[in-house]
């Protein structure tokens, strides 16, 4: 070097290292002006926050993820249902059904007439209704005999040809046809008077073929079922029961009556002590089907309805007392049992032990949001991460090498950015529904798609920076100077370009991950028993969940808000310290 | 590669034409003539300096020459022998070290997230120009060459002022050890004072290391000062090409006259007798047709919008394409 060049002689006039003011490298500056940006701090500290709240709050919350919790409670559960019978039960002699209309005229008789013996005719047969007591009616046919006149003093009772009528019937019927009476009995024979033409009566016997009872026999032992369903077991019990008699025979065979009043009460074989039936104007049916309802308990409702009680108490087979009320509903009462159950703790509210309640699964909701914002942070990194490496490589090569290539990779990029991303979400979500896709594939999926759909922003400003940087002098030193391409691009482009996609990224991952909050939230994204923040917020899709659970679902909302806040926050600060024209 | 064939570079009728690119599918619908049948050698060990305005293809012929922009047609022959368009891959980049560029713009010239050390020894390392151990001493021994201290090797670009980096621009050319510079307006970025250190430099560094530079600049006094000799470059032509000596003293082409014309005089006693040129230069893609400067001429007669001129040699080496100076141009007759 020459000798005269002043230049190179001004050794004592530069600063040496102790003096000189410290001058920072780029990165180092970066870190400064980053570090000295309050809003930047505030959003590493929540950003900080988050990831000890998920990652480390998985690890010391004493639950699992999808432990569901069961409380002890006493719920009134349905056991029972009774009526009070009001239609009348038919039961004929010889076992033949009796015809609807017959049915129909007898309820209407009885409603009528009361408790006044009646007939009608239907069938083309005339019927005679009896009343054998309170709520229980023989039902006979009629066979003519003759015919009544009264006309005046006038009286006459005359056979139809081939019958006769005995002096003491003609008296009776001439005495009930004056009175207005149309049925009596002679013998124990019973007679009635039809209303005829002009003051005239047709006179026929009478002979029951049915009855007509409100009461229902409930049968102890199968074995006895023919022998309770008997006409003559039937019309003796319930004539014993109703005139207050301790005791009956039907069919050669005695039996005697508990009854507790004159519409409900137990038989027994004379001399037995097993019940054989239970009579009763209560039918009582179980709520579940299959099950059976034991006798005693039965009887025990019926009896209660009878006191007008609304709830008693009932020895059950183990022996323990249950609690049970009745409960009107209609003309049906309800019968209640208070049961111990072990059920799942739905909706819990805030505690010492779940300090945010637990959710519809009974699931401790601070465990779900520290598990769920696990996978919210992760889909949101491997999102970002996926997006930047196919953006970098998408952009770069079409930066870098421009020409028709750039072309056709910009073309692709508009083609990408054409795809309508949320119905191809809610198309994604179904596919993956309709294979039952495993929730844990199913992030992975999810992350895949995400990535796939969200590249194209990053390509395309990896290719905008790349472009403007590939003509700067230093780019074109780079070549003068031989340096292999490899190098160029990693030590010379990728440095220069990475300031913006660390903004970028940082700016994106709020977006990914409100993305997937709303893909959760739409039931497309995490599925259960894994939760996303997001998923956790579909709680507030039922409208009775969101007015009254709200610790279920605000906490979730409040965790997204601030960790896309913090995100937010850190990327603007970024974007500051990395703007070269912010000396501060 | 070190040759000692006495040109160090020979350009012959060197072309670079753009293509103007229009429409939905980049039909060519037309060339911008940047370079045209542009010819001259450089000397080892000496100075060319290429003149013009702005516009005139000045860069282009710098760019062109170190293939970093393919040439249209012409060759370009290094050291006599070695015509770098031909060359491909690594052969390229190995060629690369010995002919070297400096840029007009000290800022965007260097790679500002790179320490200046790096930036000036990065090629050198990539080349294996010297040996591992003796790096760090080679790059500190470039940097004071070239009036820059060891301490600032760690130092990043932006820390620096204008001047400086032109000094580790110049540092990182001459630390590959080259034959021939390309020095594209080294100094039009910096003020007058720094102008003149940087120039020192230039030719300090010649000296010491026998170079050859191409200097391109607009600035006549600096390519006076610099030059050995001088090519005067109009619309991608070279209209004359002389020694310095001989071109200051005795410049043919109406366009050198003009141009020279304009060099201030720092004397306010003397009265400058300046030629105006009227207009302004005309488009490339659309040239004027025979002599390219006839429509700015004071000379102009009819041959010249019709024939493109042939380059005449004056002797001494002194070339000119202007018809005045071609007694078969029919200039004279009109």
């Amino acid at each position: 070097m020459s000798e005269n060049n002043s230049i190179n002689n001004n050794e004592q006039l530069a600063l040496d290292d102790g003096r000189r003011v410290k001058v920072l490298s780029p990165g180092m500056m970066v870190f400064k002006r980053f570090i000295r940006n309050k809003l930047a701090i505030a959003g590493i500290i929540i950003l900080a926050f988050m990831f000890a709240f998920s990652f480390l709050g998985g690890l010391i919350s004493p639950y699992r993820q999808d432990q569901v919790f069961y409380k002890i409670d006493s719920a009134n559960k349905e056991f029972a249902s009774a009526v009070v019978n009001t239609e009348y039960r038919f039961l004929t002699r010889d076992g033949s059904q009796l015809s609807t209309l017959v049915r129909a005229n007898f309820s209407r008789v009885v409603k009528d007439a009361g408790d006044e013996g009646v007939s009608f005719e239907a069938d083309g047969a005339a019927w005679s209704v009896q009343r054998l007591a309170e709520g229980f009616f023989g039902i006979g046919t009629a066979k003519q005999l003759g015919t009544v006149t009264l006309l005046g003093k006038i009286a006459d009772v005359k056979a139809d040809p081939g019958e006769e009528i005995s002096d003491a019937v003609k008296d009776a019927a001439l005495k009930a046809a004056k009175s207005g009476v149309d049925s009596f009995e002679v013998d124990g024979q019973s007679y009635m008077l039809t209303k005829g033409k002009a003051k005239s009566y047709t006179l026929g016997t009478v002979s029951e073929a049915a009855l007509a009872s409100l009461l229902n026999y409930d049968v102890h032992d199968s074995a006895d079922t023919a022998t309770v369903a008997a006409y003559a077991f039937r019309r003796a019990a319930e004539l014993a029961l109703r005139n207050g008699e301790k005791r009956f025979e039907a069919d050669g065979a005695a039996y005697t009556l508990d009854a507790a009043d004159e519409d409900s009460g137990v038989i027994y074989r004379e001399g037995e002590d097993a019940p054989i039936a239970t009579v009763s104007n209560v039918i009582v049916n179980p709520v579940t089907a299959g099950s059976f309802l034991a006798m005693d308990y039965k009887a025990a409702v019926a009896k209660a309805i009878d006191e007008k009680q609304t709830a008693f108490e009932y020895v059950n087979a183990e022996g323990e007392t249950e609690k049970h009320t009745i409960r009107m509903r209609g003309n049906n009462y309800i019968v209640y049992t208070e049961q111990q159950t072990y059920l799942i703790d739905m909706y819990a509210a805030p505690s010492l032990s779940h300090p945010l309640g637990t959710d519809d699964h009974g699931m401790d909701v601070l465990t779900r949001l520290m598990y769920g914002g696990r996978i919210s942070l992760m889909v949101g990194f491997v999102v970002m991460l996926l997006e930047n490496l196919i953006g970098i490589i998408i952009g770069g090569v079409s930066g870098y090498f421009g020409g028709w290539v750039d072309t056709l990779l910009m073309r692709f990029v508009d083609l990408f950015n054409s795809i309508p991303y949320y119905p191809m979400m809610i198309i994604a979500g179904a596919i993956m529904d309709a294979f039952e896709v495993p929730p844990y594939t199913r992030i992975f999926l999810l992350m895949a798609i995400m990535g796939i759909m969200g590249w194209t922003g990053v390509a395309r400003v990896v290719r905008g920076q790349i472009l403007s940087l590939r003509e700067q002098d230093f780019m074109v030193a780079t070549e003068a100077t031989g340096i292999r391409v490899s190098r160029r691009i990693f030590k010379h482009l990728v440095p220069n370009v990475m300031p913006l996609l660390i903004v970028q990224a940082t700016m994106g991952l709020g977006g990914i991950i409100l993305t997937e909050a709303t893909l959760s939230f739409l039931g497309l994204g995490i599925k259960y028993p894994l939760a996303s923040w997001g998923s956790i917020i579909n709680a507030a899709s039922n409208i009775y969940v969101m007015t009254n659970f709200w610790y279920i679902w605000i906490p979730a909302g409040v965790l997204i808000v601030l960790t896309v806040l913090g995100f937010n926050f850190v990327g603007d600060g970024l974007r500051d310290a990395f703007d070269p024209k912010m000396k501060r | 590669m070190s040759s000692t064939y006495e040109n160090v570079v020979e350009v012959r009728n060197l072309c670079k034409y753009f293509p103007i690119r229009a429409g939905l599918f980049g039909r060519v619908v037309g060339q911008v003539h940047a370079v045209e049948n542009v010819s001259f050698s450089i000397k080892r060990g000496t100075t060319m300096g290429l003149v013009g305005e702005s516009g005139c293809g000045k860069t282009t012929v710098g760019k062109t020459l170190l293939n970093l922009t393919p040439k249209t047609s012409g060759e370009v022959v290094f050291n006599g022998n070695t015509h770098l368009d031909q060359l491909r891959g690594k052969t390229l980049r190995d060629f690369r070290p010995k002919i070297q560029l400096i840029f007009q713009d000290p800022y965007s010239s260097l790679s500002p997230r790179l320490p200046v050390g790096e930036i000036i020894g990065e090629a050198v390392r990539e080349h294996h120009l010297v040996p591992d151990n003796e790096f760090d001493a080679y790059v500190s021994r470039i940097m004071k060459a070239c009036g820059l201290h060891d301490y600032q090797k760690d130092r990043y670009p932006h820390e620096f002022s204008g001047g400086q980096r032109q000094r580790i621009c110049i540092a990182r050319a001459i630390a590959l050890n080259p034959d021939f510079i390309v020095c594209d307006e080294p100094v039009s970025a910096l003020d007058v004072s720094i102008q003149a250190q940087i120039i020192n430099l230039l030719e300090d560094l010649q000296k010491e290391f026998n170079l050859t530079y191409l200097f391109i600049s607009h600035d006549l006094s600096v390519v006076q000062h610099i030059s050995d000799t001088v090519g005067v470059m109009y619309l991608g032509n070279m209209v004359e090409y002389a020694s310095k000596e001989e071109i200051f003293a005795n410049p043919l082409h109406p366009y050198t006259k003009a141009l020279f014309s304009a060099i201030p005089i720092p004397d306010p006693t003397v009265k400058m007798n300046r030629i105006i040129l009227e207009g302004s230069i005309p488009s490339p893609a659309n040239p004027p047709s025979g002599c390219k400067f006839h429509t700015r001429c004071r000379e102009c007669r009819g041959v010249c919008s019709q024939k493109i001129p042939r380059t005449m040699d004056m002797g001494n080496g002194h070339r000119v394409a202007c018809h005045i100076y071609d007694p078969e141009s029919g200039y004279g007759e009109a």
